[in-house]
């Protein structure tokens, strides 16, 4: 370089940083352009009460709105499900509303399938596409060719959905969700006679037995548990409720009992018959309850004989002395109480299991008991079965549907082993309802994207939360930020455009319009006076909350039902090639993945591992021992369904014959913090046998192989990501 | 001889360093910060000033929120539509206006965010506004008088035998 050159450079250099220099570094003040119509001072935040949909427990929340921005979400204090507390994921839908990838307006597809090749359109053609169709098929006098794929719905959106197919002639309705207890609701139909769910009654019971019921990370209502579990431990002077676990993950609940218990899985039933017939032998249950109940001690005992302690402990590979320990506890202390989990249910002899689990409760005495269980308040909406969603993957592959509305990730959510993925590609036209390019949404052909939930109307039946009627209301907090429409909106204005007996049936103009009439009918019985009064009241408190007992009967073994007898489970795979039985648990922050396109929630660390942004395989320390596998090892994963590869977090919280991955991760699509992040363990579920009738997603068995030592894997406490099995003692 | 002219030499030196600092410290360097150039030349002094309009009919909101609040371009053009419509400065508050454009003013008074400072609370206590933002009827440019620092609003808080209890202000 030259001398001339170089000075010329410098002095620039020193000229560009004096310019600099001059100008303030003082923030910016941005006025209006035209001030606000009214209710917004700037600097002064407004509160509005709503109801958080991340989950169907349906949690009350308060939302804080400063200059027309939604900005933090707490629970809402007087909501009688959450009292005030509210989970991350409930926290985070704050992100849903502000997402950089949301849908903005309606999208038609141009590219191939999946290739998310789309270009924009409007309302007025998305609609008019989405008419055409509808009135070809009522032409064509093939109206069962319309099929609705949702995600468990409640309230007026379900009698909405309901409505609409009803009238419009189909009877191809799917409301299907992964973690749906729709397996509790079967059990308690066959034991009480009664599909409605059980509400424990937590935090007033003094021994609690969970078999693989994670009701802390995700199961029913877990902010509701949560609390209760900690008022059972804290809430009262003198009593510390004693709580014991079964199952082979330790999981977060797990970690809060006094006595972990890690049976074998798929003998958590057999274990709880093990129980009652040593309850029955030594004289312990409650002989009141028994006889109202219809059931005799003698007649009981011949038809446990063969659930001897010696066997049970041999079946279910724990100690004699302990099995013993927890029946007699669970016997003595009243009240106590028995719950069944996701985990013993997707086994495939799961439905006998959670029964046999049931009939403990019968035996402690403490059906519509305090500290026991009562039917919860339930009239949420269909809640399909899992035959019912193989009928209609069997349907849309023999081409019988020709339209298939699609609210949810279906895609992203149902196991690819039910074959729905590929029945999914012979429907010809698919409209997704999608916030974001989800993986349902780029395989649809027209996406009429749904307003966030804080833009909505709408109402909640909390699901399982409550012994009391809740009817949560949810209200737009902000004016909608892009070009969308409301699901129930949009079906609002089909009924409308297609006319006839349809929009007879459905005459609302709108969502609020519905919403309103729903809370009209549920309040106008309880309390007289103008129910515009009470409509501004309702949305104040975030919902009707009545001290009533709920709709339920009380619940009754029924006596016609047999007495369960939870056949030997089989597994996918043979024990020679897959020797590790797979267990997918539900994350603390995704639940069955719709959170996953939340950044919060991929920061969060998972309480047991700290994995951020990832998903990993949990595997005992000793069979990774064996098999050569130290902590942050890629590694590949097959079962006779398919092939992964993650990385390896060392477990010792886990039986050394089984591993555990996390559901939500592995999307193709669902935004930029979201999209090719880790895998989906649902690849891998295979159906055993014979297994058509009930959804088996824990009976697969997977083998595990190391390719490499590079799994990347980012934990809290390694942000680097650079693990060694040395350094951590491993 | 020579190891004398050193040693006077380094105590000169030394001082004349230590003289630099102690002036940067002292002299009002911070110009840009407390005086910043605005984006249009808006007069106080002529607003506030020689036609006497009242603080609170601009900074409206400062009687019920946290923060006093400037004018909406809209409320600006308003009056100046019909008030010298033709002066060079309201031509380019115009043209913001056109452009749909909000005139990106410079903050001059600013708190750290972990201080909780509101309007509204001195307002009701009879705090004029110039206690803290100064004679503003008499700046053509705003300029910040108040240190801001913590000292600062104590000695008020004192004098005026208001709370000076931590949460009073973090919270």
């Amino acid at each position: 370089m030259k001398r001339r050159t170089f000075l010329q450079i410098s002095g620039m250099t020193a000229a560009s940083a004096l310019l600099a220099g001059c100008q303030s570094k003082n923030e910016k003040l941005i006025p209006y352009l035209i001030p606000p119509d009214e209710g917004i001072t700037p600097g002064k935040a407004t509160y509005y009460a709503s109801s958080c949909n991340a989950c169907p427990a349906g949690c009350g929340i308060l939302v804080r709105v400063s200059e027309g921005r939604a900005k933090k979400i707490e629970g809402n204090p007087d909501h009688p499900v959450n009292r005030g507390r509210l989970c991350a994921r409930g926290q985070a839908i704050l992100q849903e509303l502000y997402h950089p990838d949301r849908i903005r307006q309606p999208l038609k597809r141009t590219g191939p399938r999946g290739s998310g090749e789309f270009r924009k359109t409007s309302w007025a053609e998305g609609l008019g596409l989405l008419t055409t169709k509808l009135k070809e098929l009522q032409q064509g006098h093939a109206t069962d060719g319309l099929a609705m794929l949702t995600q468990q719905l409640s309230g007026s959106q379900a009698s909405l959905v309901d409505g609409f197919m009803r009238s419009f002639g189909s009877s191809r309705h799917l409301s299907h969700e992964l973690l749906s207890p729709g397996w509790l609701r079967l059990a308690s139909r066959q034991s009480f006679g009664q599909p409605s769910l059980p509400f424990y009654d937590m935090a007033e019971t003094r021994y609690l037995l969970s078999f693989g019921a994670d009701f802390v990370e995700s199961h029913l209502s877990p902010v509701q548990y949560g609390n209760a579990f900690g008022r059972m431990r804290q809430g009262r002077d003198t009593v510390r409720g004693h709580f014991t676990y079964i199952g082979g993950r330790m999981s977060l609940t797990a970690a809060s009992a006094d006595r972990w218990m890690p049976a074998r899985p798929g003998s958590e039933g057999a274990l709880a018959l093990g129980m009652a017939r040593l309850i029955l032998a030594e004289n312990l249950f409650d002989s009141s309850a028994l006889a109202a109940n219809g059931l005799r001690r003698d007649e009981l005992l011949n038809r446990l004989k063969e659930y001897d302690l010696p066997a049970m402990a041999e079946l279910t590979g724990l100690a004699k002395e302990s099995i013993a320990e927890v029946a007699r506890e669970f016997a003595t202390t009243r009240p106590a109480l028995a719950m069944a989990g996701e985990t013993v249910a997707f086994q495939s002899n799961g439905p006998e299991s959670v029964r046999a689990i049931q009939l403990l409760n019968v035996l402690a005495g403490n059906l519509n008991r305090p500290g026991g269980i009562y039917p919860a308040t339930s009239s949420a909406g269909r809640e399909n079965s899992f035959t019912e969603l193989l009928a209609l993957s069997k349907d849309m592959r023999a081409g019988k549907v020709k339209v298939a509305l699609i609210k949810g990730d279906p895609v992203h959510t149902i196991p690819p082993a039910t074959g729905f993925r590929r029945a999914l590609d012979s429907v010809p036209f698919l409209v997704s309802f999608s916030t974001l390019m989800d993986d349902t949404a780029l395989q649809a052909d027209l996406i009429l994207p749904d307003h966030s939930t804080l833009e909505s109307w709408g109402d909640v039946i909390p699901l399982a939360g409550s012994r009391h009627t809740v009817y949560g209301l949810m209200q737009p907090v902000v004016t909608p930020l892009f070009d969308t429409r409301q699901f129930s909106d949009v079906l609002l204005a089909m009924a409308s455009e297609l006319g006839g007996s349809i929009s007879a049936a459905l005459p609302w103009k709108s969502t609020v319009e519905l919403v309103k009439d729903t809370a009209r009918k549920l309040v106008i019985p309880a309390k007289s006076g103008d129910f515009e009064i009470q409509w501004v009241e309702l949305l104040r408190q975030g919902g009707y909350f009545a001290s009533n007992k709920g709709m339920g009967k009380d619940y009754r073994w029924a006596s016609a039902s047999a007495l369960p007898n939870p056949p030997k489970p089989i597994f996918a795979g043979d024990e020679k090639t897959f020797p590790l039985h797979l267990q997918v648990f539900s994350s603390t922050a995704f639940y069955d993945g719709r959170s996953a396109p939340l950044p919060w929630l991929q920061q969060l660390p998972d309480p047991m591992s700290t994995v951020v942004w990832n998903s990993w395989i949990e595997i005992n320390p000793k069979t990774a021992a064996s098999m050569g596998i130290s902590h942050g090892d890629l590694v590949e994963v097959a079962s006779p369904q398919g092939m992964l590869r993650l990385p390896v977090v060392i477990y010792p919280g886990i039986r050394p014959d089984m591993v555990a991955i996390p559901l939500g991760q592995g999307h193709t699509g669902g935004g930029r913090y979201a999209k090719d992040r880790g895998v989906n363990p649902l690849a891998l579920l295979a159906m055993p046998e014979g297994m058509e009738r009930q959804p088996a997603w824990g009976a697969t068995r997977v083998r595990v192989t190391r390719v490499s030592g590079k799994g990347e894997l980012v934990t809290a406490g390694n942000p680097q990501g650079s693990f060694r099995s040395e350094l951590i003692g491993v | 001889m020579k190891i004398s002219w050193l040693a006077g030499g380094l105590i000169v030196s030394i001082g004349a360093v230590v003289a630099v600092l102690v002036l940067m410290y002292i002299l009002p360097l911070d110009l840009l910060e407390r005086s910043p150039i605005q984006p249009l030349n808006f007069s106080h002094k002529l607003h506030a000033g020689v036609n006497g309009i009242q603080c609170l009919y601009c900074h409206h909101n400062a009687t019920k929120s946290p923060v006093a609040g400037i004018p909406s371009m809209a409320d600006c053009r308003a009056c100046h539509l019909y008030i010298s419509p033709d002066a060079p400065q309201i031509k380019k508050l115009m043209e913001y206006w056109d452009k749909h454009e909000p005139v990106p003013w410079i903050r001059v008074y600013s708190l750290p965010d972990h201080v909780y400072f509101p309007h509204m609370m001195h307002i009701r206590a009879s705090i004029d506004c110039t206690t803290c933002h100064g004679n503003v009827a008499t700046m053509e440019r705003i300029t910040r008088k108040a240190s801001l620092k913590m000292g600062w609003c104590l000695e008020c808080h004192r004098q005026h035998k208001a709370s000076i209890d931590c949460w009073t202000c973090h919270i």
